[in-house]
């Protein structure tokens, strides 16, 4: 009987000695980001990167940004409703639809964008990716689910609360804009529990339209994606609600508590994202230091940390604090220190940058600069989470894919007038000041 | 759902069923049909889910009934219950909560 059981697994046997099969090379050469624009105005973008684990994202132009005076926080509610019942399909399908085949929904949403994403393995897509499209296309926000999700906006405000910096950042905003940019990512405390679910179902309706979506896609066909996109994301024609443009104002937020350390952030209007200013910034950003590079180092190549050494002997952090959106943009500088020595650490801080405006900047820091700007993005492309955030946002922004080289020539195309040109911009810019935690010794925007 | 007659119920049957509703005897309370249903766990989970008027005029009713049957008493005429006015408010939510529990113990089977 053994031998029998031996004898037919035989061609299994000699497996190890049989020499390895060849891969066919030309079926897996490397391939280009793919986009097509739709008719609709839906972009499809995709990668065919050949792994076994695919990840599709739906883009929408629908960040906070979008919210009106009326729906404060509805992008809040709708990051949280992303597993509620569909039109489609149940709130408990959608849940164990997708842990059956070991995959994962999420909802992220910044200040411009809400970003939909499925991960799952590659023979799995048509199931996930049907789950993807209710959620995204037919949502039913029933009254009663929307309630439940009062408890869930409580405990996510309440971990916002515990971080610092999440309040500093959120205040800055709603100091540096009038409107539009200073909506808060987190639904403000008159709204929790206020938000109905007409009220979601008309932002949806007025922002989830297609030509502010994107579908895009990593380890897929781009036929296929592009056969889904038209089938099923052409729900809702139009632009939708226009926008408000980002009006910068300047101002102060200071936000008192009993915190020893004090977190502060000075900024003032920068660039919008893509332009040639913008890249002049981050390379500013890095010039001045935009985090350490080694952990635990001293951080001795960041200006700011240097100069603030020798200003207090108190411990301390700092960096430069550079962000854009699509059309305005905040760079400053970001300080933690302890409460006594906040108000030098800050002003050395910015005495960095005035000093880098009137012309301190030698060739290597800004070589260094460069690289570490190039260095950051390319790294950042290699996670499939950063490739698909940057080829949904590229396309969402102007409907086409920028491939890594060009925007490294851009930034290599970075002189140094234009970073001390983006760093008088900074000094000489109305400013915008927020700041947590034990005030007494903090200086005023206008003292600075 | 406003009145349980659909269109193809023969003369007879309507008669039968309008002569039940009045016997059961429930509509004399100024109850309706759906606040008389035993709450068990799905009916419970639907009324969580009604809206607040429709919710709160049925606690009304319920405690008008109490009320009345404590004292023995029933409402005048004028105010029972009709058949046609009678609303299934509930039957809706409670048969979308029966389908979520059907959904459920199906794909435990599986």
């Amino acid at each position: 009987m053994k031998g029998i059981r031996s004898l037919s697994n035989f061609s299994r046997r000699l497996y190890a000695a049989q020499a390895a099969p060849k891969l066919d090379a030309a079926a897996f050469s490397a391939q280009e980001v793919q986009v097509t624009k739709l008719p609709s105005g839906l972009v499809i973008a995709s990668l065919e990167n050949y792994s076994p684990a695919s990840r599709i994202g739906v883009f929408v132009k629908a960040g906070c940004r979008y919210e009106t005076a009326d729906n404060q926080g509805v992008t809040h509610l709708l990051r949280l409703a992303a597993n509620l019942t569909t039109k489609g399909a149940s709130a408990f399908k959608i849940c164990r639809g997708v842990e059956a085949v070991g995959g994962s929904l999420s909802v992220t949403s910044s200040r411009e964008n809400m970003i939909y994403t499925v991960d799952c393995l590659r023979d799995h897509i048509d199931t996930v990716m049907e789950y993807l499209i209710n959620v995204t296309t037919a949502p039913e926000f029933r009254p009663w689910e929307v309630a439940d999700l009062t408890p869930r906006v409580m405990v996510d405000k309440a971990m916002a609360e515990q971080k610092p910096q999440i309040g500093v950042i959120e205040s800055l905003h709603a100091a540096a804009y009038k409107s539009s940019l200073s909506n808060s990512l987190y639904c403000p405390d008159y709204m929790v529990g206020q938000i109905s679910s007409e009220q979601m179902h008309s932002f949806v309706q007025n922002n989830f339209t297609s030509s502010r979506m994107a579908l895009i896609g990593l380890g897929v066909d781009h036929s296929v994606l592009r056969q889904v996109g038209e089938q099923f994301l052409n729900i809702r024609g139009g632009a939708g609600a226009a926008g408000k443009k980002a009006q910068y104002r300047g101002g102060e937020v200071r936000l008192l508590n009993r915190d020893e350390l004090v977190h502060a952030a000075v900024v003032s209007e920068s660039a919008a994202v893509g332009s040639a200013e913008a890249a002049a910034f981050s390379v500013l950003q890095r010039v001045l230091g935009a985090g350490p590079y080694i952990k635990r180092g001293a951080n001795t190549t960041s200006k700011l940390s240097q100069a603030i050494a020798t200003a207090t002997t108190h411990p301390f952090g700092a960096s430069a604090f550079n962000v854009s959106y699509s059309d305005s943009g905040l760079f400053g500088v970001y300080t933690i220190a302890q409460a006594a020595s906040a108000a030098d650490v800050i002003k050395v801080a910015l005495g960095q940058v005035k000093s880098v405006a009137q012309g301190d900047l030698t060739a290597a820091d800004l070589t260094r600069a460069k690289n570490q700007v190039k260095a950051d993005y390319l790294m950042s492309l290699e996670s499939s989470d950063g490739m698909l955030e940057d080829m949904g946002s590229q396309a969402l922004a102007g409907g086409t894919y920028q491939p890594p080289e060009a925007v490294a020539q851009g930034i290599d195309s970075v002189s140094s007038n234009d970073v001390i040109n983006a760093a008088k911009k900074f000094v000489e810019g109305k400013k915008t000041m927020a700041s947590k935690g034990q005030l007494a010794k903090m200086p005023f925007v206008d003292e600075l | 759902m406003a009145t349980r007659t659909p269109a193809a119920t023969g003369r007879l049957l309507l008669g039968v069923r309008k002569w039940y509703y009045n016997a059961a005897g429930f509509n004399k309370l100024g109850l309706m049909y759906d606040d008389t249903i035993y709450e068990d766990s799905d009916v419970k989970e639907a009324l969580r889910r009604l809206p607040e008027p429709v919710y709160n005029e049925r606690v009304f009713r319920i405690k008008r009934a109490l009320d009345l049957s404590m004292k023995q008493a029933i409402l005048p005429k004028d105010q029972w219950t009709k058949y046609e006015e009678d609303v299934r408010y509930l039957s809706p939510y409670l048969k979308e909560v029966i389908r979520e529990r059907k959904e459920k113990e199906e794909w435990q089977k599986k």
